[in-house]
């Protein structure tokens, strides 16, 4: 019973564990009498390759999680890639510099203000009581001052660091702080859209994702096409690290994402802030009414998505030597499809991040399999499409009720299934049900 | 609730072993071949590229040899990328690929290179020049052919004149700029031509030339020719002449010469002429087979064009089997 408790507890894994061993044990032989999709450079190709997809998906499970959604992630990689490959290419005065290199202020200046308030109004709660003779308007002045230093010194530091490097081209670094500001900046405009004017989620992103890729057309200027960022020695040689193996064994894209899972699953699972999100996903009135700031936590969850698709952007402008408004088209399905598939419910408070993880790799390891099958191109979307609607009813454990409306065996189990499943609410403390 | 998850387990290793079984299958019948060729097309909801694969996949047919794989990047980059190092995964013996852009399919193009496998650049360049071998159509080239015939139409070599409208393909293309470079080598040496519109887009479609030439139409009492830089928008510019009932006094030209699109109109008389763009499918599998059968291949290899007028397009759909 123990064994088959755990074994239902963790069903994630199934989906994956079923792929994998159907991609072992069907796979093509090289000439040599190799199993190709065990093959070492094989599976790595699969880890960079859902590296993209992986990254916009983490941001997504906080959103979707939280009860929202978000479409314009897609379109802010695209203009995130553009004004990477602008940086590193063009020198001088570009549309990607001045969209990049004030937004990086601007993020500087805020986040600079907000992360210091937010630290002296704490510091003022644990202090209240202990000192009650302070003179309040003397502390609130200051509660305001301080962070407004703190921001504009930083806003100054950035503009220092980055300015100088307009004239000949941007190195690694400084397009590791432009892109991710840009999509910072994009998202906590959704977010405070969101928030602030109480819209759909759905329509406002959706919006977004239009004037994103509007905004990205722009900034790439009349000629639509490819911005060469490697035909000779155009852009600066230590761009080529986020192509490189990471010790020789972990492609660097890999490693952004695994990195981006670890730390934002570990933000979701341990701290107030995680369990917020959940909260505010299984019902935001009532979080509100405990004392929840619903609002700004979403604003953080879609800052945080835009901020992920901008690191992709980087590393997508790394892998193909090109940033265009078309780049990420697409992409947010995807990813949408991928999280879902991971156990996180499209109506909010349930989810984790390890269920997405296994969902992109799913995603990412079946279309490799099809691949390495050279099955037809059309009929591999007819298969990925049901196989995606299979593996949500196993999730679900829904399938049961899906044989009862066919009248089929299986039917039984109707009613013990509806009753056996825990109710949203109590699910919701479960945090994706797979821990141990 | 244990025997639902048994039963879900045993359904679980029923679907794994079908699955797999089934895989396993496939793999048994490419046993006895000889060559292993993948192919990586861009997408295959084009008419040129479905052609495209027609083409190779006509040749492919003759040479019992040969395994050929075809995958199709659904028009993405990183989708095209993921399908080539597929195929360095399975270790084709030549690689085929027609790139979406030079950029981006560069670096995987060359990773195949470092795996000691030929590669075989189709359609459109790759920033590397370590490729065994580049096929395609040169649309200079055609854009000359295109142009030396509509300097004839208009009454020959110094005594052309007329008003001409030419509906280009994407403004940031590099195949619109090249057939209009090579029409203009022609056609401004002739003073009696004068062009009514300066580099009007339609964008390679049909419905955006229909616009364009309906404007035209209002706006000029004569036209003599219209020079479209692929056919659909030639063809978009005779509907547009047709329903204002003035197809008769005007010649389309057309480039791509696909058998189902453009030579169709050109037999049916809609089109005056139009240019083949000739696939680079079949001749860039001979040349693989070629290049794996020990013989020496050259660098580059440009595809010639072909005029098609009402007297040969009979034929060539014949040929075609339409």
């Amino acid at each position: 019973m123990t064994a088959l408790k755990l074994l239902s507890r963790t069903k994630l894994y199934w989906g994956l564990i079923a792929i994998f061993l159907i991609g072992v044990l069907g796979s093509p032989v090289s000439s040599k009498g190799n199993n190709i999709f065990l093959s070492y450079g094989n599976l790595l190709d699969v880890l960079r390759q859902v590296s993209t997809t992986g990254l916009i998906a983490t941001g997504m499970t906080a959103v979707i999680i939280t009860g929202g959604i978000d479409l314009s992630v897609g379109s802010l990689m695209a203009i995130c890639s553009v004004v990477c490959a602008m940086l590193l290419t063009v020198p001088g005065v570009t549309p990607g510099v001045v969209l990049g290199v004030p937004t990086v202020a601007v993020v500087a200046l805020c986040l600079g203000f907000i992360v210091t308030r937010f630290i002296f109004l704490n510091l003022e709660k644990s202090r209240a009581g202990a000192d009650a003779s302070r003179d309040a308007r003397l502390d609130r002045a200051r509660g305001l001052v301080t962070p407004a230093i703190v921001g504009v010194v930083l806003c100054c530091l950035s503009l220092w660091y980055l300015l100088p490097q307009v004239e000949p081209k941007f190195g690694v670094l400084g397009v590791l702080l432009v892109a991710p500001c840009v999509g910072l900046l994009f998202g906590a405009l959704n977010g405070f859209i969101i928030v602030a004017g109480r819209l759909q989620p759905f329509i406002v992103t959706l919006a977004m994702m239009v004037t994103a890729l509007g905004i990205a057309r722009l900034t790439a200027g009349q000629n639509n096409a490819v911005l060469p960022v490697y035909t000779g020695s155009n852009a600066t040689e230590d761009f080529e690290l986020l192509r490189s193996m990471v010790f020789g064994v972990i492609p660097m894209p890999g490693l952004f994402f695994l990195g981006a899972i670890l730390i934002y699953g570990a933000v979701l699972r341990f701290t107030p802030f995680g369990r917020y999100v959940y909260a505010i996903g299984g019902n935001e009135e009532a979080a509100r009414l405990s004392g929840i700031a619903a609002g700004r936590v979403k604003i953080v969850t879609y800052a945080v998505s835009g901020l992920l698709a901008g690191i992709a952007a980087v590393l997508y402008v790394a892998q193909y030597r090109q940033g265009k408004p078309d780049a990420g088209a697409g992409l947010e399905l995807d990813a949408i499809a991928a999280v879902v598939i991971g156990g996180t419910s499209l109506m909010g408070g349930r989810g984790s991040l390890t269920g997405t993880f296994c969902g992109v790799l799913i995603f990412g390891l079946l279309s490799n399999i099809l691949q390495l099958h050279n099955i037809n191109s059309n009929l591999q979307l007819v298969l990925k499409g049901m196989i995606i609607i299979g593996t949500v009813l196993v999730q679900e454990r829904n399938a049961g009720d899906l044989l009862a409306y066919l009248r089929l065996p299986g039917a039984a189990h109707k009613e013990t299934a509806a009753a056996k499943r825990p109710s949203q609410e109590t699910r919701s403390l479960n945090l994706g049900g797979n821990k141990k | 609730m244990k025997r639902r998850d048994t039963l879900k387990l045993a359904a679980l290793g029923a679907a794994l072993l079908t699955t797999t079984a089934l895989l396993s299958t496939g793999h048994a019948m490419a046993q006895d071949k000889k060559w292993k060729i993948g192919f990586s097309q861009v997408t295959t909801i084009e008419p040129w590229r479905a052609q495209f694969n027609k083409d190779i996949l006509a040749e492919a047919a003759k040479h019992p040899e040969v395994e050929l794989i075809i995958t199709d990047g659904e028009d993405k980059t990183e989708k095209q990328v993921a399908d080539v190092e597929n195929l360095i995964r399975q270790e084709v013996d030549a690689l085929l690929v027609s790139p979406k852009e030079s950029a981006g399919l560069t670096g995987v193009v060359q990773q195949a290179i470092d795996a000691k496998i030929p590669v075989f650049v189709l359609d459109r360049n790759v920033d590397t020049k370590d490729y065994t071998q580049f096929v395609g159509g040169d649309n200079k080239l055609i854009g000359r052919a295109a142009g030396e015939y509509a300097v004839e139409l208009l009454g020959g070599k110094g005594k052309a004149s007329g008003n001409v409208v030419e509906i280009w393909g994407g403004m940031g293309t590099q195949p619109a700029h090249d057939r209009h470079d090579g029409f203009h080598e022609f056609t401004d040496k002739e003073p009696g031509i004068k062009y009514l519109l300066d580099q009007q887009s339609g964008d390679w479609k049909q419905d955006q030339a229909y616009n364009l030439m309906a404007n035209a139409l209002k706006s000029n009492e004569k036209i003599d020719l219209v020079y479209g830089h692929n056919d659909p928008m030639a063809y978009g510019a005779y509907l547009a002449a047709k329903d204002v009932g003035r197809e008769k006094d005007i010649k389309f030209i057309g480039i791509d010469g696909l058998p189902n699109e453009g030579v169709q109109m050109v037999n049916k008389g809609e089109l005056t002429a139009t240019f083949t763009y000739v696939t680079p499918g079949a001749e860039g599998l001979r040349q693989a087979i070629k290049f794996l059968n020990g013989e020496k291949v050259e660098k580059t290899i440009t595809l010639p064009t072909q005029k098609i007028t009402k007297e040969n397009a009979a034929q060539v759909l014949k040929d075609n089997g339409l």
